[in-house]
């Protein structure tokens, strides 16, 4: 490129300086990065001592109450194993909120098609029977949950644009149709009439994934939301279409300005998100059912929501605010079982803690006097110096 | 001379991005007096009065009013003070009628509930007094205009306002409602208001304002007598050149054309022409400077260009091909590079890399890629250079741009634009806000690239300094159209341009005749 070393000449005109002589830059980035450590053990501190206080007054042993859901999780080689099967939804539906949330659009389908990606492959396993190996069943098992949810997320993403219908409200409206329909697929085509509860006949072992690590019976499941955690961790920062998606996300103007397809980008990212949603309800009820029974909305949308703000959209962290979210789960299971509190107050626990770690700004006001701080004092030396 | 009924000491505003808006200004109203206030856009007038009116706070300065200092926190102790402003953009509830629009804030109660009938009353008491012709059980809705700025006015008034401010009021009205606006300043005066008439339109400033205060860049060129004034003496206090800025430079040897801009009209939602048809051609080797005050339709030409917004009418060829139809890549493949107004807004993305905004225009091709994935290690390099090259002052290329400097910031966006190997660079504000060692350098490697890669740049700039200086030829926007044209930028006075960029003057199509 011809015209670049004419600008280099340009430049060298002025006295050279080094342009990485920037400490405070470099500090106020090390800041950032250690406030956010401070930040969640902060919110965890203070969640689990508003627990203990509310706890003194409506429970005879409330520090037994807080150990257990402390460390109750970790008390059993099976509770570990329980937090990690959570996690595996849990991961799923946070990737694929990480693509909504990428390009700014929050779609929030991914609840329904949870569910009906589920209901979709009982279905067609039940259809199907023994007749194809494991090998076959599970990746076609993925294939059809995906298409399912790339579907379904092409209502409220093609009305976003074309009808300029509010995303967040048809998709949202959207879920109560289609849990609806999941419901009435299981009630009409697939009852097993034989048992007490309102559930499938049992799904084919072909398409039961085994269990792993003996006494912990961690289904494989996790093994596919490790892979695709990768794989989309690669997409995000080593392909075109995720450096695409970042851009258009963080600033849909500027993308429009460098010449990128800001709305076909958009969409496609949310298609992506709607098929890694699917891809999430085949895999639990593959990895953690042997019926479809889900005869109400799961939630695990909404949770994929709470982990990708965990993980502050990037998918690479995704895993951490699974297990995290997981292990604040089982505690409350834990608790519920072995203790004299009611489930309600289980979720306020919960509920705080999970604010407090995914509020943004909470101690910002602390993180703002340490940068400003540190920039007082590197203006100081500095004026030291010339003297 | 008459008692001073508001005095504004010593000034100071610093936005927190470092802009200083206001930079030691002093004025001061005497009763029964309309005052105008002008300057350019940008000048600080609008901040100045936010300020009066406690939407904004200053860094240092004073407020006397009738002779007490007073601090004025919010708009509500201003109203209470006596301050009254009317907005640019009116502040209505149109739903409303006017009564109850008028009494918001102060509204009449009676029993514990709304008295609409002494609200009217009160309405219509205020508005016959000073001579103000609207009906108080009318729909705000149902409203003209100049209506409507009448409520305004009522408004502040029935709050006992006695220092009113009215923003650029007349921009919005017709010849005939702004008579009957000035009649009604008039009365105001004449009854004990006084009046602060912000306002680039000169012949109205000399016509019903007694004492004009100019601002230019944030400081206070002083107050006058208008009696003291003409017209061509206001523009020059207005637009005068602060520092004179040279740049060397050969002279231009414009080649073959690049951007040939052919009658181009565009219309805005309310069908209005924001640019009028405007016909000119940059070659190869030359800068085409566009002067002009803002808002005349300098954005929206840009906007063109850059294919960010359609186009009515007309035609842009750029190195012979129509940009009618196409999208931005096609647009920046065909050779078009876009220094944007707003570097927050159209020119970087703050939360992502000093590397993704570098390389934003060009990490789609095929250079840049290996097989399916970028190519990380090519990229870094590229961008470490650029980072090198134009001094971009950070720790590394992961950075994000949001926690640079705004000249550093423009630094990105430039290293960006610069390189993309376009022959076309659309430089809208390119240095605003920024140092003056980076202002600098864009300049110089404006005029450098034009001499010896022979690109062809349009500059569009409110910074006089930078349109004389940096381009061969300059051409005046106003009101969408272009009106003057002059074939040597750094020959042209500055008094000269500010005529012809308040429209004192305009050139006729014979006059600019082969400039274009």
């Amino acid at each position: 490129m011809s015209e670049v070393k004419q600008t280099t000449e340009a430049v060298k005109e002025k006295p050279q300086m080094d342009p990485r002589r920037s400490g405070v830059m470099q500090r106020t980035q090390r800041i950032e990065a250690m406030m956010e450590v401070v930040r969640i053990i902060a919110g965890m501190a203070i969640a689990y001592l508003v627990a203990l206080l509310i706890l003194i007054a409506i429970s005879d042993d409330p520090l037994f109450i807080v150990k257990q859901f402390i460390l109750g999780p970790f008390s059993s080689p099976r509770r570990i194993g329980s937090i990690i099967n959570l996690a595996v939804p849990f991961m799923l539906c946070g990737l694929s909120m990480c693509f909504m949330y990428a390009v700014n659009k929050f779609n929030l389908i991914g609840e329904s098609i949870f569910m009906l990606a589920g209901c979709i492959v009982t279905w067609l396993g039940l259809a199907i029977g023994n007749s194809l190996p494991m090998a076959v069943m599970v990746p076609l098992m993925l294939i059809v949950g995906a298409i399912v949810g790339a579907i379904l997320s092409f209502i409220p993403a093609i009305m976003d644009r074309k009808l300029n219908a509010n995303v967040v409200v048809v998709s949202l409206m959207l879920n109560a149709v289609i849990a609806q329909l999941a419901i009435y697929i299981l009630r009409y085509f697939m009852r097993d009439p034989g048992i007490s509860f309102i559930g499938s006949y049992e799904t084919p072992d072909s398409m039961q994934l085994p269990t792993l690590f003996g006494k912990m019976k961690v289904g494989s499941g996790i093994i596919i939301a490790v892979i695709l955690v990768i794989v989309i961790s690669i997409l995000f920062y080593k392909t075109a279409f995720g450096w695409k998606m970042r851009l258009v996300g963080s600033n849909p103007r500027f993308a429009t300005a460098v010449g990128l397809s800001t709305l076909g980008i958009s969409f496609a990212a949310q298609l992506a998100g709607g098929a890694l949603a699917g891809v999430a309800g085949a895999t639990e009820i593959m990895n953690s059912y042997k019926r479809f029974q889900w005869t109400a909305s799961t939630g695990h949308g909404f949770d994929g929501l709470l982990v990708a703000v965990l993980a502050k959209r990037n998918p690479i962290l995704v895993p951490i605010g699974a297990l995290f979210l997981a292990y604040v789960r089982i505690g409350a299971d834990v608790v519920n079982t072995s203790g004299d509190i009611p489930n309600e107050f289980i979720s306020v626990i919960q509920g705080i803690i999970i604010l407090l770690v995914a509020a943004e700004s909470f101690l910002s006001g602390f993180k703002n006097k340490l940068i400003f701080r540190s920039v007082q004092a590197e203006k100081a030396a500095a004026q030291k110096d010339t003297k | 001379m008459a008692e001073e009924v508001l005095r504004m000491q010593g000034i100071t505003k610093i936005y927190p991005n470092g802009f200083m808006a206001n930079k030691d200004i002093t004025f001061g109203i005497g009763a029964n007096e309309i005052h105008a206030l002008v300057g350019e856009n940008g000048a600080g007038k609008t901040t100045l009065m936010k300020i009066l009116f406690g939407m904004e706070d200053c860094q240092e300065g004073k407020i006397f009013i009738n002779g007490n200092e007073v601090k004025i926190a919010n708009p509500l102790d201003a109203i209470a003070k006596g301050v009254g402003m009317v907005h640019q953009h009116f502040m209505l509830l149109p739903s409303l009628t006017v009564a109850e629009n008028v009494v918001l804030g102060v509204e009449p109660m009676k029993n514990g509930l709304f008295d609409f009938n002494t609200a009217v009353k009160n309405t219509q008491e205020i508005a016959d007094k000073y001579n103000f012709k609207v009906d108080a059980t009318a729909k705000v809705s149902t409203l003209s205009v100049g209506q409507m700025q009448k409520v305004e006015i009522l408004k502040a008034l029935i709050k006992g306002a006695k220092i009113l401010i009215l923003d650029e009021p007349t921009a919005v009205l017709t010849p005939q409602e702004t008579e009957e606006l000035f009649e009604q300043l008039f009365n105001l005066r004449d009854s004990g208001v006084s009046v602060i008439f912000i306002s680039h339109k000169l012949e109205e400033v000399m016509r019903i304002c007694s004492k004009v205060t100019v601002l230019r860049r944030g400081e206070c060129m002083g107050t006058y007598d208008t009696a003291d004034l003409d017209e061509s003496k206001i523009s020059r206090l207005m637009v005068g050149r602060d520092v004179i800025l040279k740049i060397e430079k050969e002279d231009p040897k414009p080649a073959e054309p690049i951007l040939e801009i052919k009658n181009l009209r565009r219309f805005n939602s309310f069908g209005k022409a924001v640019i009028d048809g405007i016909t000119f051609t940059v070659r190869s080797g030359e800068v085409v400077g566009i002067a002009g005050v803002e808002g005349n339709g300098q954005t929206e030409l840009s906007e063109v260009l850059a294919g960010l917004a359609p186009f009515a009418e007309g035609d842009v060829v750029l190195n012979g091909k129509s940009i009618r139809g196409m999208s931005v890549r096609q647009i920046r493949d065909a050779g078009m590079a876009y220094i944007a107004e707003d570097r927050m807004v159209e020119g970087c993305s703050g939360e992502m890399s000093i590397e993704m905004n570098i390389m934003a225009d060009r990490f789609t091709k095929s250079d840049y890629k290996n097989g399916l994935f970028i190519n990380s290690k090519k990229m870094r390099e590229e961008t470490e250079r650029l980072i090198d090259e134009f001094e971009i002052l950070c720790d590394n290329a992961d950075q994000p741009v949001r926690m640079l400097s705004g000249g550093n910031i423009q630094k990105v966006v430039v290293a960006r634009e610069f390189t993309s190997g376009a022959n076309f660079i659309l430089a809208n504000q390119p240095t605003r806000g920024i140092d003056v060692g980076t202002a600098e350098m864009i300049r110089k490697t404006i005029v450098r690239k034009s001499r010896e890669e022979g690109t062809c740049t349009v500059l569009i700039s409110a910074d006089l300094n930078e349109v004389l200086e940096c381009s061969d030829r300059l051409l005046v926007m106003r009101k969408g159209k272009v009106v003057a044209a002059f074939p040597k930028a750094n020959e042209v006075s500055e008094g000269e341009l500010g005529e012809y960029m308040l429209g004192l003057k305009t050139m006729t199509p014979e006059q600019m005749e082969g400039l274009l």
